[in-house]
């Protein structure tokens, strides 16, 4: 019993964010009218692992990432990161949050946000300063370090604040629509970014309308609707269409692709083409390509 | 990792002096010196403004004057610059970043407090120093034309030393500080007020209009206790009445050395201690309040 108490709570702690029954009722102004905008949810995010959440305008993925950084105080159920109550102001230690629609005291500088920001998460000094500007590279925002925010664009004010976000090193990053507003080559950059720290272990919780994206980056992902979840899993298990195979070639002829058919079809056991063409390239890299910007991030 | 637990929980002087250097740097780009600059032209103007006058009332105007400017600086950055700072950080959502860092919501708000006042205090300072330089100046000049003035119509060497004496009360002296000091007190209080106040109001107009009115309450309060209680309660009621009204408005007249001092009264030193005591205890009682209205304040 005393065992199974302990078990329980180990593996709490290995877990990077656990959302228990959560219920958020928001209570509108003047006329007290309640408006249930999270219903029930129950969610968990490994550590080491990329959660990406989904749903349409208004389903409560927002609200629910400010019950987990203890913006907003939930109307029943619990939020933990790494096994602390997100009421106690240390659980906020580990972790880095980038809001949506992100936004600076207007008055100071790239620079001075960072070391504000940074200062406030216990960091001082020359760690500091390499930690700023180290941030400042990552996100591209060197040229902007000197000049005011309130001057900032919609896509710099984006990545400035995921600077903020990882100036201390967090070993969890809530990201609320990291790449609203950001073009593309931007918005590219942060999808490897979120692969990247992936690599290196970090766990990451992340909100898009950028589906495509999402498939590339998360392992697990969870679809909100109203509230409500409704369907949750590994991406892989939820995408997959699992009887069939996909073969991209290049350079083949029409008499290659003859051979190949009646091969198939020779086959039998069921076995058949479903389709040939030429596979499109998205428009991302349409878009990339011609304003040449992916071949300048990719050098 | 132990020294991150220790800055992540407990109280952190060193954070709430980054979020009141931030507000510090806020307030001073927001052009607030410029307003500093017009009122200490006025000091200096005062000086030498008013020729008509009798020796020491040519003093007493200036004293009366610059601790009205004095006054103005401190009161109205208690008000505007308070009432400006929590609702704007709601409003722009700069709030999620601060409080999505291991911020505890109590050096929140100490350092939007501190902020104000490093600002008032610096103000006053720089405005005290400002007026010691022009009243010497200006009484040793006064003080030498009235001497050769009375020397000319033969006056006695006694007559001579009274009329020196009555001109330098008028003069830099410590009672001048406690005035300087007591209209600093005045100003914290405010703040303090005014800062409770935006943690519930919704807009910046709301908490200039309501702590305005409470400051005129305020300065009024011992007329509204004898005039209006003395007649509606019987003697118990009446204390009760009277003591509740106290803590919820501030007694202003308790910093009304301000006037003695300009007369060039001593202020005795008993009541500028009862001052400060009262300053203090009021900025503590609305301060606490402030933080048991923002902890459950919903963002
Ligand atoms: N402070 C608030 N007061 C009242 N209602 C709110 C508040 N915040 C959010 N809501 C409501 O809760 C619901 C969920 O909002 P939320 O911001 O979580 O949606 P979302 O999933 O993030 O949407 P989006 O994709 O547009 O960002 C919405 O209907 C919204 O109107
Ligand atoms: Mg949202």
């Amino acid at each position: 019993m005393m065992e199974a108490a302990t078990q329980t709570s180990a593996n709490r702690a290995l877990d990077a964010v656990t959302v228990t029954g959560l219920t958020k009722v928001f209570k509108s102004g003047l006329t007290k009218r309640a408006f249930v905008a999270v219903r029930d949810l129950s969610l968990t995010v490994k550590a080491g692992e990329v959660y990406g959440l989904i749903g349409p305008n208004g389903s409560g993925k927002s609200t629910t990432m400010k019950v987990i950084l203890g913006l907003l105080a939930p109307t029943a159920g619990e939020t933990r990161i790494f096994g602390r109550d997100s009421k106690e102001v240390t659980s906020r230690s580990e972790v880095g949050f980038l809001p949506e629609n992100p936004y600076f005291y207007k008055h100071l500088t790239g620079l001075e946000t960072l070391l504000f920001y940074g200062r406030l998460c216990g960091l001082s000094g020359a760690r500091l300063k390499a930690r700023a500007a180290e941030m400042l590279a990552l996100t591209d925002l060197e040229d902007a370090a000197g000049r005011r925010v309130g001057g900032f664009s919609k896509g710099m004010l984006q990545r400035l604040g995921l600077a903020q976000a990882l100036i201390h090193e967090p070993r969890l990053v809530v990201l609320d629509e990291p790449t609203a507003g950001v073009d593309p080559a931007g918005s590219r950059k942060i999808r490897d970014l979120i692969l990247s720290f992936r690599e290196r272990g970090l766990t990451v919780l992340v909100t898009s309308h950028l589906l495509e994206q999402m498939q590339e980056v998360c392992d697990r992902v969870g679809i909100m609707a109203h509230g409500v979840m409704v369907k949750e899993g590994r991406l892989e298990d939820l995408i997959a269409v699992e009887n069939q195979t996909e073969l991209v070639l290049e350079n083949v002829d029409e008499a290659l692709l003859g051979r190949i058919r009646e091969m198939v079809a020779a086959s039998g056991d069921g076995a058949r083409v479903v389709r040939t063409g030429s596979p499109r390239t998205t428009l991302e890299r349409l878009f990339l390509e011609s304003t040449d910007e992916g071949g300048k991030g990719q050098k | 990792m132990t020294t991150e637990m220790k800055s992540g929980s407990g109280f952190s002087v060193s954070r709430v002096w980054t979020m009141a250097a931030a507000t510090v740097t806020q307030l001073v780009r927001m052009r607030i010196l410029v307003f500093l600059v017009v009122l200490s032209a006025i000091v200096v103007a005062a000086g030498f403004l008013f020729p008509v006058f009798s020796a020491e009332q040519q003093l007493k105007m200036l004293k009366y004057v610059s601790f009205g400017a004095l006054q103005f600086f401190s009161l109205v950055l208690a008000i505007v610059a308070t009432a400006l700072l929590l609702p704007k950080d709601v409003e722009d959502r700069t709030l999620y970043t601060i409080l999505s860092k291991p911020v505890p919501r109590v050096e929140y708000l100490l350092g939007k407090f501190f902020g104000v006042m490093l600002l008032i205090g610096g103000g006053l300072l720089l405005m005290d120093v400002l007026l010691c330089a022009v009243l010497h100046l200006r009484q040793s000049l006064v003080l030498a034309q009235e001497l050769a003035f009375l020397k000319q119509g033969h006056a006695t060497a006694e007559e001579l030393a009274v009329e020196a004496a009555r001109i330098e009360a008028q003069g830099v002296g410590w009672s001048l500080q406690i005035g300087v000091l007591a209209v600093f007190l005045k100003a914290g209080v405010v703040t303090a007020l005014a800062l409770m106040i935006s943690c519930f109001a919704s807009s910046t107009l709301f908490t200039v209009i309501t702590t305005f009115c409470v400051c005129i309450i305020g300065q009024g309060q011992e007329l509204i206790r004898e005039f209006f209680f003395h007649r509606t309660f019987d003697a118990a009621g009446e204390k009760i009445a009277s003591g509740l009204f106290a803590v919820l408005v501030p007694d202003l007249r308790l910093f009304d050395v301000i006037d003695q001092v300009v007369a060039g009264d001593e202020v005795a030193g008993g009541a500028a201690l009862f001052m400060t005591g009262a300053g203090l205890l009021y900025m503590a009682g609305y301060l606490v309040v402030a933080h048991l209205l923002f902890v459950e304040k919903e963002l």
